[in-house]
């Protein structure tokens, strides 16, 4: 993506952002949204991080395997149901607590995703189909930030379908009753294990499909690097999101042109601060995180039942 | 559709070695405003739980309009039109009184079509006894319109056998008469039958067709009201007299000790709670403040405490200002009581002796060399103190988290009257869920510190325990003292005004 | 408090449900889980040989357990570990090579003290954010390990950066009079010392002495901390910042022990495992040298089953992960153990 973006001056660093932000909220806003409905039902899954290293590893083994990348969103998809249910079952055992296990799911996730990855030395898997929304554009920096991974609007659709389901379904309004009230849910007659178990697994399969982003788009390679911290970031995302599902797609946004700040500045031939350019989402979400948690009060639009055992 | 005919036949329901409930009988015939009447600790919530279904009765049986009831499924009361609104509230805080109506629906379709659903509940609004803005969140109602809207989900479900757990616990007694008042009228109409669960005498007589009386699980009573006298009840409720008190008002205040200069503090929600709280307490008095749950009593304490910021004001003691510090807890002799000691004034998973060392762990003899901790000397003050307050089972070592509620309020009692003479004592519902032996040890207690020379701040939503026990009284509402009054001239009536925040 | 059977037996036992479903695991791979045992055991404690490779790899993980071990007593879970080797380590070579015309013993105590104030202002920073602003210092600590990263890339491959490290960049070395040497006959440093050092000292103050109590006190209950008048945030800072100097220092030995200068091995990860050392050991600092030596084993054993199992290196952490969620059920049946029907008087009232 690194094209040669100088002519249009200040204007190329913009439309390098822009066009970054879209490609890298794609996996803040999965897991985000992952994450919010897992902690809409009281529970937190902190190890979404291993999640999405599940989903990015399983994502580009049966795309290279079966040569069809919409199997490996799939396939990812169905791995993160698989964690997510595992750390369902654990967090509803008593005296574990769920920090605990999730600092456990992210050791246990890396470590299947990096033991099964490392079987892959396919140099690149086939990727995603990119939607081509810039072709009226003759500036070529303006038409490849255009070029825009179908998952992105998958995920923008699910945020709005989300809202819906918290709003106006059974389900949801029995999601967002446990979270908040596990006594009164339970009083509704809501099995309120049931319910968790549910969000908390269907939470890892949405994570894990932003995983599949990050092996099934270009540069579309495999490296235990590449979460980099990306699965952490957005569970502290739903926080600044005020579990919102509608305000987890705004932060990703957000989140997602942070990252791109590094490689666009080195596009434009600025390089120094390179490490430093490249931590600025982590910066980001420590800054975001102080400004809106308060120790003595809690936050709105919090679920109730979040973080008592 | 007409109430239930529900009836309940030597129902026996033991919990480990304690029997709850002892073959306790029970007719209820469709249309009847029915009490429960017993003690903390009685059996009433067991008993009720085994006529819901909840759980299975060990002997027994409970019979619905003539068949036995099938236990384990709140469906099936539900299908007979039980239901019943617990002493905790059961709705959604962060919801809408709407959403909390619809979801309680046990028929809900997946896809919740919002429209159709407000016209029916416009509908039953209209013809609903109380009023309640459908659209008003939960978190944002006082107490008592959190207890209407508990009773209108269970009208709105259809409910004709109602069941109230001490619902009046949360009201102000005008609330409490609007609220039985209006179901009373229900019951005359034939739509509904109620069975409360109170401890209220009042509530008994003004209310109830008949009364069933429980005594340490075993029904120890039952008739008409019209043909029973509060002293009888008060027989079948207590068994023989009532001990005479142990303790009583040795001496009277002398001067000023504690002083709330002004105290403010900020709520979980961000909401002021406690707005310019000024107060004074005398040497050997007790001052008590009343009020409704909720309004602002708990952070207040918690400010007190150390445990909350204080916005605004000052604490002083003995014109000395006060912080909640070591330094100054020990040198004001100023000692805590407050509710919930197992959440708030002990650390679960350490052991008793541990907790009752928390005070005292770091000055001598407990500790040495000015860093080292004797441990002996810990487990044996921990021992002589259990067995001065008699806490069981009588084992330092065990962890605190597995005492009864009663002895970890005894454990914590030691811990904050035997530090050395107290100077300040402040309580808050220091007898909250403790049967009445357990609560006449406390009351003799505080009574005791007080004629030691005490100045005691008692902060209660117990009105009877304020009258027994307090010289002065003080009204609390929307966090502000509102008013001031003495267990003598005490007007019970107006209290309940300004508990309710009615300026008269 | 006694150190009762269960507290022995139930991690124990957890230890070994892991290893037998990690053996199930393996042989759904089609490899002998035997012979994986067997790799493993001979690569961690089957010889003197072995035993030296598995104290080598507990040195670090015995410094990196208390890192989690002891602001835990306190109530709060770190897992900053890793930013705290990183950036005690980078602390460690800074102050050793500002030091360098100093006598030897100088110099050490130097780099030792840097990096405990390097390491310990790192994880007490996370922690008061968590007292004070209420920011999970969960989340801030993998953040800060990020951070802790990248500011290392940055030095190493910046201001520090020694010119003839052109491949794999680097720090100047120390002198080799400036490192800490080995136990004679052996090849295990003496930073071993340290981290025993520090388990000992650590489990003194937190059963020994009023302070540890204090801390116990505001793990157990901040609520009855602040009630007793006890300066809780003050406390776990303190808790805080005792354990990132532990993980200061064990940047410290490997930077003055194992690599002789700063490069991108202080990342290798025994911040992550320390946690685990720590969660393994319940928190407590002795605990802490007995799983520091059984998860030092496992690691050291990695590269035979590389060689001997054509297994990828990950597949110990596979294990520890295994190891991780076990050791958290194990909670639940230490609950069921405990006390049979204890609270039936709490239930019923």
């Amino acid at each position: 993506m690194q094209l040669p973006p100088e002519s249009l001056g200040g204007w190329g660093l913009v439309v390098a952002l822009c066009g970054g932000a879209m490609r890298g909220s794609i996996p803040y806003m999965f897991v985000s949204l992952g994450e919010c409905l897992t902690e809409k039902s009281g529970k937190i899954n902190l190890g979404m991080e291993g999640v999405l290293l599940m989903g990015a590893m399983t994502a580009f083994g049966v795309s290279d395997l079966t040569g069809s990348p919409w199997l490996g969103v799939l396939a990812a998809a169905a791995a993160g149901l698989l964690l997510g249910a595992l750390h369902a079952w654990m967090t509803q055992q008593p005296a574990v607590n769920d920090v605990a296990a999730g600092i456990a799911m992210i050791l246990f996730g890396s470590g299947l995703a990096f033991f099964f990855g490392k079987r892959f030395v396919a140099p690149m898997a086939p990727q995603l189909p990119l939607l081509n929304l810039g072709g009226w554009s003759h500036t070529p920096a303006v038409a490849s930030a255009l070029r825009i991974s179908p998952l992105f609007f998958v995920g923008i659709a699910l945020s709005f379908l989300l809202h819906w389901v918290f709003t106006r379904t059974r389900w949801g309004l029995q999601i967002r009753a446990t979270g908040d009230d596990p006594q009164a849910a339970r009083a509704l007659g809501i099995d309120v294990n049931r319910v968790r178990f549910f969000a908390i697994t269907a939470g890892g399969g949405l994570a894990a499909i932003g995983g599949a982003h990050l092996t099934l788009y270009f540069p579309g390679i495999w490296s235990e690097g590449i979460s980099g911290g990306q699965g952490l970031m957005a569970v502290a995302l739903v926080i600044f999101a005020r579990w919102s599902p509608r305000r987890c797609l705004a932060a990703a946004l957000l989140f997602g042109g942070a990252q791109a700040l590094g490689p666009s500045l080195q596009s434009l031939g600025i390089n120094g601060y390179y490490h430093l350019f490249n931590a600025s989402p982590y910066l980001l979400t420590l800054a975001v995180m102080i400004a809106t948690c308060s120790p003595n009060r809690s936050l709105t639009g919090m679920p109730g039942a979040l973080g008592k055992k | 559709m007409k109430p239930p005919d529900i009836e309940a036949v030597g129902i026996t329901k033991t919990f480990g070695a304690l029997k709850a409930v002892d073959n306790v009988s029970l007719h209820l015939p469709p249309g009847v405003f029915h009490a429960l009447l017993g003690e903390n600790g009685a059996g009433k919530s067991t008993l009720v739980k085994c006529l819901m279904g909840f759980y299975p009765a060990d002997q027994g049986v409970v019979k619905v309009n003539g068949e036995p009831l099938r236990v384990g499924s709140p469906k099936e009361a539900r299908r007979h039109g039980i239901g019943m609104v617990f002493q905790h509230f059961t709705l959604v805080p962060s919801m809408t009184v709407a959403e909390n109506l619809v979801l309680a629906r046990p028929d809900l379709p997946m896809v919740i079509d919002w429209k159709a659903e407000r016209v029916r509940l416009a509908e039953f609004l209209k013809q609903a006894p109380f009023h309640v803005d459908p659209d008003s969140r939960i978190s944002t109602l006082s107490a008592g319109q959190k207890q209407k809207v508990e009773i209108l989900k269970e009208l709105y479900l259809e409910t004709r056998f109602l069941i109230l757990d001490e619902p009046t616990s949360v009201l102000t007694p005008q609330e409490a008469d609007e609220v039985l008042g209006l179901l009373r009228r229900m019951v005359d109409r034939g739509e509904l039958s109620v069975l409360l669960i109170t401890h209220k005498f009042r509530e008994v007589f003004a209310f109830c067709d008949g009364v069933t009386v429980l005594r340490r699980g075993k029904q120890a009573g039952a008739g008409r009201t019209a043909d029973l006298d509060s002293a009888r009840m008060a027989e079948m409720m207590m068994g023989e007299a009532r001990a005479e008190r142990k303790v009583g008002k040795t001496r009277s205040p002398g001067g000023p000790v504690l002083y709330l200069d002004g105290i403010g503090a900020v709520g979980d929600s961000g909401v002021e709670a406690v707005k310019e709280v000024r107060l004074t307490v005398r040497e050997g008095e007790i001052v008590g403040i009343a009020g409704v749950s909720g309004n602002g009593q708990r952070e207040l304490l918690e400010a007190i405490a150390g445990q909350r910021e204080m916005t605004a004001g000052a604490i002083t003691v003995d014109g000395e200002r006060h912080l909640p510090t070591r330094e100054m807890l020990l040198q004001h002799r100023f000692f805590i009581l407050p509710e919930e000691p197992l959440r708030n004034a002990s650390a679960p998973r350490m052991s008793v002796a541990e907790n009752i060392a928390f005070r005292l762990f770091d000055r001598p003899p407990f500790q040495k060399f000015g860093f080292l901790l004797d441990r002996k000397a810990i487990a044996d003050f921990g021992r002589e103190m259990i067995r001065k307050f008699s806490v069981r089972p009588p084992e330092g070592e065990l962890a605190i988290g597995d005492l009864s509620g009663g002895n970890v309020q005894r454990a914590i009692l030691a811990r904050e009257l035997s530090s050395g003479k107290v100077r300040v004592l402040v309580a808050a519902n220091p007898c909250f869920g403790l049967d009445f032996k357990a609560v006449d040890f406390i009351h003799d207690q505080l009574l005791q510190a007080r004629n030691d020379g005490a100045a005691v701040l008692l902060i209660s939503e117990d009105l009877d325990e304020l009258l027994e026990l307090a010289d002065r009284i003080f009204v609390m509402s929307e966090g502000k003292l509102v008013f001031e009054t003495t267990p003598e001239a005490a007007d019970l009536a107006l209290i309940g005004r300004q508990m309710a925040g009615q300026r008269v | 408090m006694k150190l009762k059977g269960p507290d022995l037996f139930v991690p124990l036992g957890a230890v070994a449900a892991a290893m037998l479903v990690f053996g199930v695991f393996c042989a759904a791979l089609g490899v002998n889980p035997l012979g994986v045992y067997a790799s493993l055991w001979k690569a961690g404690f089957g010889s003197w040989y072995s035993w030296q490779n598995t104290l080598v790899r507990a040195s670090p993980l015995l410094l990196c357990g208390l890192c989690t071990a002891l602001p835990a007593r306190a109530g709060i879970i770190v897992i900053g570990n890793e930013g705290a080797v990183v950036v005690g380590g980078l602390g460690a070579i800074t102050a050793g090579l500002s030091t360098a015309q100093m006598p030897s013993l100088v110099s050490l105590t130097f780099m030792v003290l840097a990096a405990m104030l390097c390491g310990g202002l790192w994880i007490a920073f996370s922690v008061a954010l968590q007292h004070y602003r209420g920011v999970s210092a969960v989340i801030s600590g993998l953040l800060l390990n990020y951070l802790a990263i990248a500011l290392m890339n940055q030095l190493i491959e910046g201001p520090l950066r020694d010119p003839s490290s052109f491949n794999s960049p680097a720090t100047f070395p120390l002198p080799l009079d400036h490192r800490l040497g080995f136990f004679s006959g052996t090849h295990v440093h003496h930073g071993l010392l340290f981290g025993v050092i520090g388990c000992l000292v650590a489990w003194f103050l937190v059963e020994r002495t009023t302070f540890g109590f204090s801390m116990k006190v505001a793990g157990g209950n901040v609520r009855t901390a602040k009630l007793v008048g006890l300066p809780v945030g003050r406390l776990v800072v303190m808790a805080g910042f005792l354990g990132g100097a532990c993980a200061g220092i064990a940047g410290m030995v490997e930077v003055a022990a194992v690599h002789g200068r700063g490069n991108e091995s202080l990342n290798a990860g025994y911040g992550y495992t320390g946690i685990l050392v720590a969660f393994l050991a319940r928190q407590s600092p002795l605990g802490v040298m007995l799983f520091s030596v059984l998860v030092g084993g496992l690691v050291a054993g990695s590269g035979m089953l590389q060689r001997a199992h054509d297994l990828p290196d990950a597949t110990i952490t596979v294990l520890e992960g295994t190891l991780f969620l076990f050791i958290l059920l194990s909670d639940t049946v230490y609950g069921r153990l405990k006390i049979p029907g204890g609270k039936a008087n709490a239930v019923a009232a």
